[in-house]
């Protein structure tokens, strides 16, 4: 007869096994076509318009697909570089303009505030696909059309919703106290924000950085249309021209090469600050 | 100066500094990018959708006839049908993959944070980049999906899973589930995590079972959190193009043409802009109408916590 | 981003110095063009004081683009159009009248005629023919050796052409006897299955373009013959939501037959000397061929400061000189009274792409992109249900009203 706390014990050890298993099934699932995707990337021209079986290279590992993905367009580095630029401006422009309304929202009364806050939440209710063509018009009159600085500058207001509530939050929970008593040494305004508050609130900030990092970087529709000369093309639009096919057949070695190309910053900038999205899910969630 | 001193002195100050309009000059710049490039062109869309407005040429004033056009447009009723078919199918799909997900992942145990990340991954990808990885896998001839069933007998040669309704509707799903399911699943966490530990404890004690305990204690407490991942995953559905655009254009024979598809064609393809527009603004009330409903129900989840 | 600032300031300043100094003309094509005219306007640009700066735009997305750029008065100087879009945006007023300059063109009625019609629009000239292509209908020698068939014969009815599919596909494994686009590919089958009916003398549009005539006994007959086709398992599965992305399959060497473009010559010649394969005119529903004649105009948007600079270019592209580089990357000369010059020492079949213009066709429609051309159009869903779906009345019918009511719109 087995003792009660062998029964247990070997509960214990099922339990574990059926959790691992469906863990590692369910992780199997969620990284497959990634890897699937990027194991074929290196996969050599002969073998690139076969089925992925296996998805590895078979005779030997080759570049060809990343060399025939830097034939399209104004060649691979200057692409990435137009989406890095891009992504980079965003975020910077939204932190800067975020925390400046953030703060605003969080410390100041003034007229219409409410209003104007609910104005900005607004913005996320619009699909912003519907506007596009009064916004390449406004862009051309402002000589932006066609300019990685528009494009930003259109980014960085789709952020603007998520970002200002995120900052004001972030101000709302600093304690009144720590910004009486700066003000009270003889800080100031703009002082204040950036000597005192702007390091309380470094974390609220690269939620912000994240999340407009992401959607900068990943952004396909308003690229496609506010664009119009190759030189310009961020990497989703160039993916269009690979999609297209050139001459009539489609390049699958290009198309898994430059889904890797896409895929691997953001993955890499998750990981590397994933605390501080995880946060902004749950602040958006929890509110 | 004593405590009492120091707080009447800010309370005189507070009146001096809270209100005004030094807070705008903060505001300002936010301001003038929402105005810029959201009411701006929010109004001209507006002003736009009361005219036959091509792309090339002059613009004529039409009233409302785009938006009396609307109802006796059976196109856009069909992308109306198609899109409420694919927001029902693919949330409830969502949910049944995301809501065992975070039970799954809700207590700390070994490597548990690995599987959430792994889960979540999808979700930092692009849409347009995810729809390009799963067209190349369900391409018949040089994907995974077709192949791969070939050789484990699960289908008599290649089936072109694109080229048919209901295969090529699945596959979207699937993608969507992939893509989006770690997001769900990260909301529902938050909802599960603040459930009280005693409360579940208690009910333990108390001789309810794990059934019992999820449908009586943990789904009345999911309320609030189930309708905001319910509100988000149906708002991202309701505006779904990406997908359908890079992965069938729309097809096969024109099934899969959802309301913001239906708009960018009219708008870009027809280069009826005036249409497009009011079309947007039907949308645009659409989503308002949704918004209130989705306030109504975090209302209802406050009535009975 | 400095190289072009540095560009920028470069230019004003040269611009300050002398206004006639070189100018760079501003020109769209649509990606996929091939490497005809980049060879024609390289060979330019190292010639000529002016330069031209190509912007290759996907060609899915080149009419929403311009139309877009027109509207917020960023357009480029000229733009190399799809010529049955000419009639569109000239009827728009968008496009520089060309007629005067034109007319004086010592060649001028040498020109492309399928061209020339489409770029008039109210007896006025606003598009003139660029690069030329048409349907033709090309088979792989290899493939017909192995499968017992003749390879210099070509075929002549579609009859024959689904028997040697058959022998072809017979050869087993993923070689297939034929293949076309038929995921909603509306370019792609107005171009290469349009054919069958014309030939036949029926047309999917009246002659005015005001009434839809997709419902003929030929255009029946046609569908017929690429559903057995379908069903014979002939044709590779993919074709099915082939959307034109694979157009050009047969280069891959694997399938036996396929209407092509011309274009499609150059492309096979250049890149896949290993294709041994035969072209000829693409049979009609009774044997009577015919072919749809494509290609892109030259246009040049209205109130471009450039005119000249524009004219001088698309002169050098009429030269002889320029004639010859784009025959010799494939594509057919726009000059008839010259295309024999052109032609000497290439390819011979490039001669039968020649031909199909005497029995070439295009349909003249302002509402080209509803009807025919747009992934979502009527045409486009009908070729797939057509084809493929299991309702072919139901296809016919619901393509036909759909088409009509298009074009009562548009009135």
């Amino acid at each position: 007869m087995r003792t009660r706390r062998e029964i247990r014990a070997r509960k214990a050890l099922w339990d574990r096994i059926a959790y691992h298993g469906i863990g590692i099934g369910t992780a199997f699932f969620f990284l497959a076509p990634f890897a699937v995707s990027f194991l074929a990337s290196f996969r050599p021209n002969s073998e690139s318009g076969r089925p992925p079986l296996p998805p590895w290279p078979i005779s030997g590992m080759s570049f060809d697909a990343y060399r025939a993905l830097d034939s399209f367009g104004a060649g691979i580095w200057q692409h990435m570089f137009n989406s890095l630029l891009v992504s980079i401006g965003t975020v910077f422009l939204t932190v800067a303009v975020s925390v400046l309304a953030g703060y605003g929202f969080s410390r100041y009364r003034f007229p219409f505030k409410n209003a104007l806050f609910v104005l900005i939440i607004a913005t996320l209710m619009i699909p912003f696909q519907s506007i596009l063509t009064p916004l390449f018009i406004i862009l051309a009159r402002l000589g932006l059309n066609n300019s990685l600085v528009g494009l930003m500058l259109v980014y960085v207001t789709l952020q603007l919703p998520f970002s200002v509530f995120m900052m004001r939050n972030a101000f709302d929970a600093v304690p009144k106290e720590i910004e009486e008593a700066a003000r009270i040494d003889g800080a100031r305004d703009l002082k204040l924000l950036v000597r005192v508050l702007l390091p309380l609130v470094m974390p609220g900030i690269a939620t912000v950085s994240i999340f407009a990092f992401l959607n900068a970087w990943n952004e396909f529709f308003a690229a496609l249309v506010l664009l119009s000369s190759n030189d310009n093309y961020t990497l989703p639009v160039l993916m269009t021209a690979v999609r297209a096919g050139r001459l009539g057949a489609i390049n699958w070695g290009a198309v898994q090469a430059g889904v890797a190309v896409m895929v691997v910053p953001c993955l890499f900038v998750f990981l590397l600050l994933q605390r501080y999205y995880m946060r902004g899910l749950m602040a958006g969630a929890v509110k | 100066m004593t405590t009492s001193a120091l707080t009447s002195a800010i309370r005189r100050r507070r009146p001096k500094r809270q209100t005004g309009w030094r807070g705008l000059i903060y505001i300002a710049p936010a301001m003038a990018l929402v105005t810029l490039f959201f009411v701006l062109p929010v109004l001209f869309t507006l002003w736009m959708s009361l005219h036959k407005w091509p792309l090339l040429g002059e613009p004529a004033w039409i009233g409302l006839r785009n938006y009396t056009r609307m109802f006796t447009d059976a196109r856009f009723f069909n992308a109306l049908g198609f899109t409420a078919h694919y927001t029902l199918i693919v949330t409830m799909a969502i949910f049944a993959v995301a809501f065992p997900l975070a039970i799954f992942v809700e207590k700390q145990r070994p490597l548990v944070s690995l599987y959430r990340t792994i889960v979540f991954l999808p979700v930092v990808v692009g849409l347009a980049s995810a729809s390009l990885l799963w067209v190349w896998l369900a391409n018949v001839d040089s994907g995974l999906f077709a192949p791969l069933f070939d050789v484990l007998g699960l289908t008599s040669g290649r089936i072109n899973l694109l080229a048919k309704f209901d295969t090529a509707f699945l596959t979207i799903i699937v993608m969507v589930v992939w893509k989006i399911a770690g997001f769900t699943m990260i909301i529902l966490l938050t909802g599960l995590q603040a459930i009280p530990a005693e409360l579940t404890e208690a009910a333990r004690i108390d001789g309810a079972g794990r059934w019992q305990r999820f449908r009586h204690l943990t789904l009345p407490l999911m309320r609030r959190t189930m309708a905001l991942a319910l509100i988000l995953s149906v708002t991202g559905s309701i505006l779904a193009f990406d997908q359908f655009y890079i992965m069938t254009s729309g097809g096969p024979q024109n099934k899969m043409i959802s309301v913001v598809y239906y708009i960018f064609n009219q708008s870009f393809v027809s280069f009826n802009l005036g249409y497009g527009a009011a079309l947007s603004i039907a949308l645009l009330l659409i989503l308002v109408t949704l918004s209130v409903v989705q306030l109504w129900l975090l209302k209802v989840g406050d009535e009975r916590p | 981003m400095f190289k072009k600032l540095m560009a920028a300031t470069a230019l004003i300043s040269a611009s300050m110095i002398s206004a006639a100094s070189a100018e760079t003309i501003s020109m769209w094509v649509r990606s996929g063009i091939g490497d005809s005219f980049k060879e024609v306007v390289k060979a330019y640009n190292a010639g000529h004081e002016h330069k031209v700066e190509l912007t290759e735009v996907p060609f899915a997305e080149l009419v929403q683009k311009y139309a877009t750029a027109i509207a917020g008065g960023q357009a480029p100087d000229a733009l190399s159009l799809d010529l049955i879009y000419t009639p569109a945006f000239a009827a728009a007023g968008q496009l520089e009248d060309l007629t005067d300059w034109a007319k004086a063109l010592p060649y001028f009625n040498s020109l492309s005629p399928s061209h020339v019609k489409l770029g008039t629009y109210e007896d006025k000239i606003y598009g003139l023919p660029l690069t030329v292509e048409t349907s033709i209908f090309a088979w792989n020698k290899d493939l017909y050796k192995k499968a017992g068939l003749d390879p210099e014969k070509a075929p002549k009815t579609w009859e024959e052409i689904t028997a040697n599919a058959e022998k072809i596909r017979a050869l087993g494994g993923d070689t297939y006897g034929f293949y076309f686009s038929g995921g909603g590919c509306g370019g792609c089958m107005i171009f290469t299955f349009t054919p069958l009916t014309w030939g036949a003398g029926a047309d999917i549009l009246s002659a005015d373009g005001k009434t839809a005539t997709l419902d003929t006994p030929q255009m029946r007959k046609a569908v017929d013959i690429y559903r057995n086709m379908v069903e014979k398992d002939l044709v590779p599965a993919g074709a099915a939501s082939d959307n034109g992305v694979n157009f050009l399959s047969f280069t891959n060497g694997k399938i036996g037959q396929q209407s092509l473009g011309a274009f499609a010559i150059g492309t096979l010649v250049t890149q896949h000397p290993e294709i041994d394969f035969g072209v000829t005119l693409i049979p009609g529903v009774d044997g009577k061929p015919s072919s749809f004649a494509g290609g892109d105009n030259f246009v040049v948007t209205k109130g471009t400061p450039k005119l000249e600079e524009v004219k001088e270019f698309l002169e050098y592209t009429y030269s002889p000189e320029g004639q010859k580089i784009m025959a010799k990357f494939g594509s057919l000369p726009t000059r008839g009274d010259i295309a024999n010059e052109v032609l000497e020492g290439l390819d011979p079949r490039l001669k039968v792409g020649m031909e199909a213009i005497a029995v070439a066709q295009t349909p003249y429609t302002l509402q080209f992109n509803d009807l025919i051309n747009s992934a979502n159009g009527p045409w486009a869903t009908f070729t797939n249900a057509a084809i493929y779906g299991d309702d072919v009345d139901g296809a016919f019918s619901n393509a036909q009203d759909e088409m009509q009511s298009i074009i009562d719109a548009g009135q």
